[in-house]
Parts: C-alpha cells; sequence; structure tokens
C-alpha cells in the first residue's frame, strides 16, 4: 500500500508535458514570390521561389520564405535563385533588394546577367587594364572608378571560374 | 561596395551606372552588342528664358560632328 502511495506521488510530481513552442521558420513547402526586374527586363514577376541567396553589402545572405522585412543594398555579386528542382545564378552589378512584410521578395538590379553569358578572357583584360589605371598617375576620380570597376571584375571572376 | 571611399568622388547614381558599366564590358561578344546599347546615353539639353532659347548642350558630345544642330520639333 505504502508502495503505491509512493509511486502515486512521484506521478504526481513528474512534470506534465511542456506545451512545445512553434517555431516559425519556413519549411520546404513555403514559398517566397521573387521579383527580379532590370531596367530593361523582367526576369522574375512574383513568381513562387523557394530560397535567394543575394550578396548584399553586408554580406552573402539567404532568404527564405516569410523573411523579416528588410531592405538591403546588394554588391556586385552573385544572386542564386532556387526553386524546387533547379537554381541559377545571375551576376548582378549592384542594387537593391526589398523584403516586403507580405512575404514577396523585389531584387531591382541596374545589369545582371546569367554566369554562362561572360568571358573569361574579356574579364581578365579588363581586370588588368583597370588594375594599370589604378596603380596609375591619373586624377583620383579616375582611380576610384578604376577601383570600383576592380571590385566587380575580381568579383565577376571569382564567380565565372567557380560556377 | 568593399571600399565605401568613392562616396567621396561620385553619387549613388554614378557608382551603379560605373558598375553596370563594368558588367557590360564583361560579356560575351554576341552579348556585348545588345547590351552596349543599353549604356548608351543620348541627351541633348536647352535652356529657355524670357521665350527664347538658349544653346543647345550635349550631355555626352558625339565623337564626329553631326552637322548644323537644328531642335528636334
Amino acid at each position: 500500500m505504502a508502495a503505491l502511495r509512493l509511486i502515486a506521488q512521484a506521478a504526481r510530481r513528474a512534470p506534465r508535458n511542456v506545451q512545445v513552442l512553434r517555431r516559425g521558420y519556413a519549411d520546404v513547402s513555403d514559398k517566397i514570390g521573387l521579383s527580379l526586374v532590370l531596367p530593361h527586363q523582367a526576369l522574375f514577376t512574383s513568381d513562387e521561389v523557394v530560397q535567394v541567396n543575394i550578396a548584399a553589402a553586408t554580406g552573402d545572405m539567404g532568404i527564405l520564405a516569410n523573411h523579416v522585412p528588410s531592405i538591403e543594398p546588394l554588391r556586385p555579386g552573385v544572386v542564386e535563385v532556387i526553386e524546387t528542382g533547379n537554381s541559377q545564378k545571375w551576376f548582378v552589378s549592384g542594387g537593391f533588394a526589398t523584403v516586403h512584410p507580405n512575404n514577396k521578395l523585389t531584387i531591382n538590379a541596374v545589369e545582371a546577367a546569367p554566369l554562362e553569358d561572360f568571358s573569361l578572357e574579356a574579364i581578365r583584360s579588363n581586370l588588368a587594364e583597370a588594375q594599370k589605371v589604378a596603380a596609375g598617375s591619373g586624377s583620383e576620380e579616375d582611380k576610384m572608378e578604376a577601383r570600383i570597376e576592380i571590385d566587380v571584375y575580381e568579383a565577376l571572376q571569382h564567380a565565372v571560374s567557380s560556377k | 561596395m568593399s571600399s565605401a571611399t568613392w562616396r567621396q568622388f561620385f553619387s549613388f547614381n554614378k557608382y551603379s551606372q560605373i558598375t553596370a558599366r563594368a558588367v557590360r564590358q564583361s560579356l560575351k561578344e554576341t552579348e556585348r552588342a545588345a547590351a552596349e546599347k543599353r549604356g548608351l546615353t543620348a541627351l541633348r539639353y536647352q535652356n529657355w528664358e524670357n521665350g527664347k532659347g538658349g544653346e543647345q548642350v550635349y550631355l555626352n558630345p558625339p565623337e564626329t560632328p553631326v552637322g548644323k544642330g537644328t531642335p528636334a520639333v
């Protein structure tokens, strides 16, 4: 009898099931509506995709469904769009990525092209030219312009050669 | 944007145009022709005062002289 009472008391003292908080992360079935637009062409218009990787000025980011609203300036770099089954990459010259509160992502870019459309020789020769100007004796403005171009060409070279 | 020191020389718009031009110049030959057209800015402007138009100024002066400048309209 005493044993039974002991067990009953122990059972009462055992913790009940704690309510598990529902995590607010996206499942793979959740998608985000992407609009990737250039001034001359719309690559995506509110198309549902799983994940978008962008090269933001503050670092690389991956954006999934239900991302917190934010505005990110882009640096010259690769934007990768992952849909169910395939993923594509574009090199973007710069622009802005805006996540809206209604699960939509808008990327405005000035120039963008798929990585296959670039020529490594052109990139290499452009990079060499820009490095010459940056190390040369022109005005500070010209050198700064060359330095910006060096950033772009190095990012391009890295993206195209490692695909 | 690794070195944001360009901000002392350029506006953000100019910076965007520089990076866009760099990207366009790195495309393959086949794509480049169409892309170069996008980089072209052809603009002529003219100040008007008291009903009289001033001199017509090209934003980007053409390399070869176009001939006597007549207003488009």
